[in-house]
């Protein structure tokens, strides 16, 4: 198809408010009378709460209401399951235990909130938290995924007989077979530490309760506005319809924002109504290090089976996930890291059995990756554990195994995060890694330079990994396009945005179909009053499942505005074109409407319509695909390290990527640089590092180190593109691949830039550190051997 | 984390032990120490003012002795509470008589902290300790001194 | 009753007087007494540096500042670079380089960037990567921040 938008560097139409700071956020909000909200939090990981005193607290002026768990009566209950357990696999364990409102009784993480103070400013508020009385009865702690699994080890929950919250079994051919014709057998074991999504904007919500219109109206830094509204008003007893739910302009997401209900969530809207009063209440970023959720903590036993020729013929690998205080987002990590552990390869036999943990920690919900970047990072150690077992070039061994383009769909056997068949849709996973190999110059580097860099005192090493990332998952969405009678269209669906540029590309798709400029689209995201179906941003879903309803619907528009040009053109439609903003007959110009004058006689004021008829130029349409689409590409970095400070300098850093169709190419790299950042800080930056008694020693962004401008290396990204067979567009999601293979990649480029010491990375994050330990521990078993 | 260190003090062990086990003597000593009261020959609350780093606020605390041995060794419980965490800690003080009519103070212990002061504190927590217990040793060795020359 | 003071101080060319409380921080008083919401707070305590304004032209952090310290000075905010119809050229070549994302950090990266191109209208990327290594950034991965800036440089080069 001849697509004149679509696939352009279009510049991005929600910039200027962004840039002027006219762009709402959920704290520029105000609202006359409203109150400010802090929370008293649990400063120990594991205690019985034995009282709370908020009288001194009451007495603060300014304060208007101090409430703890005791205080919500029958409106205390836990927040909802979000995703319940795969209903197709059998022997699935899974409790679900639900983090509450307010603690009560007992604490489970440090951070947890116990109460909340509304007063007249924030000011006030965090005054009078400090003067709320705590005792605590404090418990030993559980942190360590094993021992927690252990028989004497504390309980998270008392009800439980343990600590497994769950456990899942996955079987693909029959691993045992193949491990008995392996002729090499390598075992890892894989260590995978938490570090923080940390968006730039912390999560806050507003809330304001009209008592005379019986209404209920929350700005929440959500990115599943609909499932907020819709569980909201089950809490309190409203119908869907008393409440609307706005995700304004969203400062990134990264997924904690779509774990929903979080306390605050479910104690904000509560205490407006109770009070009567519109309730803010932001987080800071302390709270955010302890009370919004992270990802990432795992330990996988990993053996994998191969020919001497190089053959994966099969892998095993039984984890453990971390998955905090409480489940409620279900087994989708753990599910993910299941469905990258064979990455791209074309590997006939597996087994992985996952336990899911309940730790001392705050929830585990996804980040940025969710469950992928494991997985990855799994396999392709491996593939370098088996390349120098074998003594292969660790590409060669790559190559051999993946799969090949001809044999897709790709059926994997088991199941993905959205309980479908793993299908590997379309793909050329080939054609990446030799695209990635082509631009980093991966011989010439191995032949000449290394050897060159080396002889002048430098370590500098090169890394290529391959990936794949399942998006686009489903259930569904919907998206509503209406052509104005100024002649410009209007297009609203449910997903929040936080940054994807869904006001450029969701306007590209209906621009293409109605032959408008791309800024007369506008478009509504996240406000449960425009549209009210759909599940939210996640799992690089957004341009292809919601980007696909607005397709769907702006085609179906198209049909209803040919027909009604048809009639007033009286030309057939065939012979219709629909370009800058009018409908002309393709061989007579001056013969045309404008697209608003065709809304207006599609909207009669007066007269009689044709039986049937429904009103204007309108269409909404929905989306649900039978399963995700894959995205897949190659990763390349050179890597320089200095041997006395383990400082790091990226020489060069080359993705090639192909996730379908590009909708916009300067959207879609400015995911991937953003994504790359992320994996970045993954591998080598960003690390929340816990004591043994489960308290947090850096919650600050001095301590805590995001990737800064100055460690960043440009990126050369190249675009190949194999469309979906899924969807009309073609399209697969990209939001997340940028971070998915980095720590994997890192480490391989690690690894070769010291290829005459015996260093083998087999956790992440890393750090100089770290880097320096392992160093030395590498030294030191070369000296004993 | 740990805390453990030695002091050798210009005294005798005797007359060491006497300072250790007087509230009135030690408290004057500890940097910070608003207030202190007896609750029993082995039990103390009292108050002090932390400031570490960015942070500084008031702890109410309780020190008891126990494992009293006379003037060898003693346990030292440390439990505070305040608007900026907690911090609790189980030290062993052990003197040990030197030549010269010196003694050497041998202590180890264990601490714990939480709350503000742990999550943007910790980094400094290790030598806001440090620096605290060898100015509080420090003034108790000038206390002692000037009681030896009296 | 807090004791407050009485606060005079120039925003985006506006004289305001306002009696606040000393332990207001500059970034509240921004927002919330003056309703300039553009300046954002993102971690409160210095280093993320989205809440970076210009205080006599230099760039400041206004969530480590008391409004009070501000008193009798000219503070620049977002506002008061371009309108949404006529974007400053800095705010032009953020636009045309994609150099933002969720928009959250923007506008302490622009009045960073107002006052480093001022200082330094030809900056090589090494320079950029230096002056903007206080301005953290969680969606761009920074390369199109840095094509931006090199593009503002040229834009206001002429």
């Amino acid at each position: 198809m001849d697509r004149k938008l679509i696939g352009k560097r279009v510049v991005r139409n929600e910039d200027p408010r962004l840039l002027t700071g006219h762009a709402q956020f959920v704290d520029d909000v105000h609202l006359p009378g409203m109150l400010h909200a802090a929370f008293l939090r649990s400063e120990y990981a594991h205690a019985r709460l034995l009282k709370v005193d908020v009288s001194k607290a009451r007495q603060h002026p300014g304060v208007v209401a101090v409430f703890t768990a005791e205080d919500m009566g029958k409106d205390w209950f836990p927040g909802p399951p979000l995703v319940s357990p795969p209903p197709t696999v059998k022997d699935v364990v899974f409790h679900s235990r639900r983090q509450v409102p307010l603690a009560k009784d007992k604490i489970r993480h440090a951070g947890e909130a116990i109460a909340v103070v509304i007063a007249e400013s924030r000011y006030i508020a965090e005054d009078a938290v400090e003067e709320i009385e705590v005792e605590y009865e404090p418990l030993p702690v559980v942190l360590d995924l094993e021992q927690a699994l252990q028989p004497d080890s504390p309980l998270v929950h008392d009800d439980l007989e343990s600590n497994l919250a769950a456990r899942l079994s996955q079987k693909k051919g029959d691993y045992e077979a193949a491990r008995r014709q392996a002729d090499v057998i390598v075992k890892r074991r894989i260590v995978i530490e938490r570090g923080a999504a940390a968006a730039m904007e912390n999560r806050g919500i507003v809330a304001h309760w009209d008592a005379q219109s019986e209404h209920l109206t929350i700005w929440d830094t959500t990115q599943a506005p609909i499932p907020i509204r819709n569980g909201t008003a089950a809490r309190l007893g409203l119908s869907e319809h008393q409440v609307r739910v706005i995700a304004p302009f969203i400062g990134g997401g990264f997924g904690p924002k779509i774990m929903m209900f979080y306390p605050e969530e479910m104690v904000i809207p509560w205490a407006a109504k109770q009070l009567n009063r519109p309730v803010k209440w932001i987080e800071d970023r302390r709270e955010n290090f302890y009370a919004t959720t992270q990802e990432r903590g795992q330990i996988h036993d990993v053996e994998m089976a191969l020919s001497r020729d190089g053959r994966v013929l099969g892998l095993k690998d039984d984890f453990l996930h971390d998955t905090g205080a409480y489940d409620p987002y279900g087994l989708t990590i753990p599910l993910n890291t299941q469905s990258h552990n064979m990455g791209g390869y074309d590997i006939r036999n597996y087994s992985s059995e996952f336990k899911v943990v309940f730790t001392n920690r705050i929830i585990a919900t996804p980040v940025r990756g969710a469950g992928r970047p494991h997985g990855i990072f799994v396999i392709e150690r491996m593939m370098d554990a088996a390349a120098r077992e074998l003594g292969m070039d660790p590409i060669e061994l790559r190559k051999r195994n993946l799969i090949p383009p001809d044999a897709f769909p790709y059926e994997h056997q088991i199941i993905d995060q959205a309980f479908a068949p793993l299908i590997l849709d379309s793909g050329n996973y080939k054609a990446v890694v030799d695209k990635a190999l082509e631009i980093i110059g991966y011989e010439k580097f191995i032949k000449e330079e290394q050897p060159r860099l080396r002889r002048e005192g430098k370590y500098v090493g090169i890394g290529v990994v391959p990936f794949i990332e399942t998006t686009g998952v489903g259930p569904y969405e919907g998206a509503r396009v209406t052509v104005e009678a100024s002649g410009k269209v209007n297009v609203t669906t449910g997903i929040g945005t936080q940054g994807q540029g869904h006001f450029t590309s969701f306007a590209q798709i209906v621009a293409e179909q109605l032959g408008v400029k791309v800024s007369d689209v506008r478009i509504v995201t996240g406000d449960t009053s425009e549209f009210h179906w759909g599940t939210g941003t996640f799992a690089s879903r957004g341009a292809v499942v919601a980007g696909s309803a607005v397709h769907a619907a702006a085609k179906s528009v198209r049909q209803k505005v040919l027909k009604l040009a048809s009639k007033v053109l009286e030309a057939p439609e065939e012979e219709l074109e629909l370009e800058d903003g009018a409908v002309r007959v393709a061989d007579i110009p001056q013969k045309s409407i404008s697209l608003g004058e065709l809304a207006v006689l599609a909207n009669p004021l007066r007269g009689a319509v044709e039986p049937g008829t429904e009103p204007g130029l309108e269409s909404t349409s929905y989306y649900g695909p039978q399963y995700g689409a894959t995205a897949f590409g190659t990763h390349a970095m050179i890597l320089e390290v200095d041997p006395q400070t383990m400082m790091i300098k990226i020489r060069r850093y080359v993705v090639a990527e192909d996730c379908g169709t590009v909708l916009n190419p300067l959207i879609l790299e400015g995911q991937i640089h953003g994504g790359v950042s992320m994996g970045l800080g993954n591998a080598y930056y960003e690390k929340l590092h816990v004591d043994e008694n489960g308290q947090l020693l850096n919650a600050s962004f001095a301590d805590y180190l995001l990737v800064s401008s100055t460690e960043m290396p440009r990126i050369e990204v190249a675009h190949l593109e194999t469309p979906s067979p899924l969807n009309e567009l073609g399209a697969k999601g990209v939001g997340e691949a940028g971070a998915i293979p980095v720590p994997a990649l890192f480490a391989q480029a690690l690894e070769n830039a010291f290829y005459d010491r015996k260093l083998e990375v087999l956790e992440m994050p890393l750090s100089p550190n770290r880097l320096f330990e392992l160093l030395r521990e590498a030294q030191e078993n070369e000296k004993s051997v | 984390m740990k805390i453990e260190g030695e002091y050798v003090f210009d005294a005798p062990r005797e007359e060491v032990w006497k300072v250790v086990r007087d509230p009135e003597v030690l408290t004057t000593c500890v940097p910070s120490v608003q207030s202190v009261s007896k609750v029993n020959e082995n039990e103390f609350t009292g108050e002090i003012v932390l400031r570490i780093g960015p942070l500084s606020g008031a702890f109410g605390g309780r020190v008891t002795v126990g494992n009293e041995v006379p003037p060898e060794s003693c346990t030292l419980t440390v439990e505070g509470t305040g608007k900026i965490g907690f911090l609790k800690g189980v030290g062993n003080v052990v003197l040990v008589e030197q030549d010269g009519g010196k003694t050497l103070m041998k202590y180890s212990g264990e601490a714990q902290i939480g709350g503000k002061v742990a999550s943007v504190g910790q980094r400094l927590f290790d030598s806001v300790s440090k620096g605290m217990i060898k100015q509080g040793l420090d003034k108790l060795n000038d206390i002692l001194v000037k009681r030896m020359a009296a | 009753m807090p004791t407050t003071f009485d606060l005079t101080i120039t925003v985006n060319g506006t004289r305001y007087e306002r009696s606040v409380e000393p332990r207001t921080l500059l970034s509240d008083f921004l927002r919330h007494n003056l309703g300039l919401t553009g300046t954002h707070v993102g971690c409160e305590h210095g280093v993320c540096g989205a809440c970076s304004v210009l205080m006599d032209g230099q760039p400041v952090r206004s969530c480590l500042m008391f409004a009070v310290q501000a008193h009798g000075h000219e503070i620049t905010t977002v506002e008061g670079l371009g309108t949404r119809d006529e974007l400053h050229p800095i705010q032009q070549a953020f636009q045309e380089a994609h150099g933002l994302q969720c928009g959250f950090c923007t506008p302490g990266i622009l009045t960073t960037v107002k006052a480093f191109l001022e200082q330094n209208p030809n900056p090589s990327e090494e320079e950029i990567r230096e002056a903007l290594s206080g301005n953290l950034c969680r969606c761009t991965g920074y390369q199109h921040i840095i094509e931006a800036v090199e593009l503002a440089a040229e834009k206001m080069r002429g």
